[in-house]
């Protein structure tokens, strides 16, 4: 039976582990990875962890959901990762410093994985930072020639995130029927 | 380990604002929360990152100051203080606990030291004459900013209390579609020789009076109240907000009315001052204007599109509306991810998804009501047919996590 799977992934914190607990059918698998990265400023690194969860889908077939660790120097998981994915669930936290930078990043990362198959956007953290808003998030998203979905999003909400994937099913094909 | 279930307040120095993010994850994750990362003044304990090139600088600072609190050290070297607890990089859960354990120790012995004098001395008042000391407080750290600093410190927590803005959209399914948004007498929208009187204007509608509100509230900056011998509807401009007590059930029934044609209904305008009593509302009854005006315009359409479209010109979808926040109508989110791709007449969007053409309507009026959608002026936009949807390979696996989604 072949691997089906849904990547997410977004800065540190930007609600991954949360958005894959609120679809998974099974508790979420955390895998605890060590790293160290003295090549960056000498900075180094704690355990970090790759989020993992399953939806049982009718016929028995499983969706396997990914969450991409955070950390840029993990990057190398990234490719691996997103192999015979289905689409990327993006998530933003709207209280960093600077979320249009993590969106630029993110979508620069995983240019060719997006080209091939479709991207979907989701913004966390609204309810305590109003801005930047979505409109602006839709401005900036302009000059990539991308028309994402771009959504409000609360983790921690099964129809929010349940939403901000089927946007992401319907971009890859609108013919799906409801 | 430990019995005391209270977490040891700590704080995080010499770490950008990824790592201590991580950090703090990792505290409430795998060390089960054992610790809470806090503020510099409130923490009982610090924790640096060693390998920081101002590292060494920070915690001599932090010793010289001579706080007692506990002092961890993430390192790549291993190391051995007696004044500080060194953990090796990459930091092991067991020997992070270990090492929270032992400070945790150290606070608690220090806390119960000064709880319990070994001689209680009855309380007496302080002499005039004698100067009480100042606590001095703790210089700053020039450390790198934790979280909270790098985070935007306006965060608002009345916008939390906010809950009708932030609600996860209501989706509805074609079945209960029909009861929920209403029809007209005497048309049937689906019907393709119907379409050109399939129309409504806004205008005659509360979604038109509320759009008109608004524009002149954002127009003068002004907080303004709308009457329609009802409920006042609060209008705030600078936050895109409405504050409304009323409950879908009377308001679609409402908005459903033709405003213009009905005599009894006065509607007027007036400015309100910033500084009423009469602003402090209920946070839940905040509205997000958007949000509002998609949902009037859906129950005014009542299954029509704007009278000031061309049903016979393709018309375009300018972004994916925020769906989430949203009223969902059956199938809007197909009909969006087809519009955004290219302009298409509405019939043709109709007959691509093989849906009744009353759904597209809905969406139109509301997406348009936003100002989301454009009719194409180009000829070239309606000289040809629109190519087919060409079916994605995995179509039928979509179609199953839909379902999934969807409880069905």
């Amino acid at each position: 039976m072949s691997q089906y799977k849904i990547i997410f992934t977004g800065p540190v914190g930007a609600g991954k582990t949360t958005a894959i607990s609120s679809i998974s059918d099974v508790p979420p698998i955390k895998t605890d990875a060590a790293a160290t990265d003295m090549t960056k400023s000498r900075k180094a690194s704690t355990t970090v962890a790759m989020d993992y969860g399953i939806m049982n889908l009718a016929g028995g077939e499983k969706l396997h959901l990914y969450g991409t660790p955070g950390q840029e120097r993990f990057d190398f998981m990234w490719d691996i990762l997103t192999t015979g994915g289905i689409g990327l669930i993006l998530l933003l936290d709207n209280t960093r410093a600077d979320p249009f930078q993590d969106m630029r990043f993110f979508l620069e990362t995983f240019d060719k994985f997006i080209a091939n198959t479709s991207v979907a956007i989701g913004v966390t953290q609204m309810d305590l930072s109003k801005k930047p808003t979505i409109d602006d998030y839709h401005i900036q998203l302009q000059g990539t020639g991308l028309k994402a979905p771009i959504f409000a999003v609360d983790a921690r909400v099964k129809s929010d995130v349940s939403l901000l994937i089927q946007a992401l099913l319907y971009s890859l094909d609108p013919g799906i029927e409801e | 380990m430990n019995k005391s279930k209270k977490p040891l307040k700590v704080a995080l120095h010499a770490m950008d604002d990824r790592s201590s993010k991580l950090m703090k994850m990792y505290l409430q994750g795998p060390c089960e929360g054992i610790a809470v990362v806090a503020n510099d003044r409130d923490a009982e304990c610090d924790i640096f990152d060693a390998d920081s090139a101002n590292a060494k600088k920070l915690i001599d600072a932090r010793l010289a100051m001579n706080t007692h609190r506990p002092i961890i050290a993430l390192s790549l070297q291993e190391r051995k203080e007696e004044t500080i607890f060194y953990i090796k990089k990459p930091v092991k859960i067991d020997d992070m606990l270990a090492a929270l354990d032992k400070a945790k120790s150290i606070v608690e012995a220090q806390t119960s030291a000064v709880a319990k004098p070994e001689k209680k001395v009855p309380e007496q008042p302080l002499p005039a004459s004698v100067e009480t000391k100042k606590p001095v407080p703790l210089p700053q750290l020039q450390a790198t900013p934790t979280p909270q600093a790098q985070k935007k410190t306006n965060l608002d927590t009345d916008e939390q209390k906010k809950t009708s803005k932030h609600q996860a959209a209501m989706q509805l399914n074609e079945k209960s579609f029909g009861a929920f948004i209403g029809n007209v007498p005497g048309i049937d929208v689906n019907d393709p020789q119907q379409f050109a009187k399939a129309n409504y204007n806004p205008k005659d509608y509360f979604q038109g009076y509320v759009e008109s509100a608004f524009k002149v509230c954002e127009a003068k900056g002004q907080i303004r109240q709308l009457n329609v011998g009802w409920n006042p509807l609060i209008m705030f401009p600078h936050s895109h907000e409405i504050w409304f007590d009323v409950d879908d059930k009377q308001l679609r029934a409402f908005a459903g009315l033709a405003l213009s044609n009905n005599r009894d209904i006065k509607i007027s305008i007036t400015p309100l001052d910033p500084n009423s009593s009469t602003l402090v509302r209920a946070l839940d009854k905040f509205h997000a204007i958007d949000a509002f005006v998609w949902k009037l315009a859906c129950w005014a359409s009542k299954g029509r599109y704007p009278a000031a479209l061309d049903i016979n010109s393709p018309v375009y979808l300018k972004r994916w509306p925020n769906f989430t926040r949203l009223l969902v109508t059956p199938h809007a989110m197909r009909i969006a991810a087809l519009l955004v791709q290219g302009p298409r007449t509405m019939s043709n969007v109709a007959q691509a998804l093989n849906i009744k053409p009353q759904y597209v309507f809905v969406f139109i009026s509301a997406a348009y009501a936003l100002g989301l959608v454009g009719q194409a002026k180009r000829k070239a936009d309606a000289l040809v047919l629109p190519p087919e949807i060409q079916p994605n390979k995995k179509q039928g696996l979509l179609s199953r996590i839909i379902q999934k989604l969807r409880g069905n």
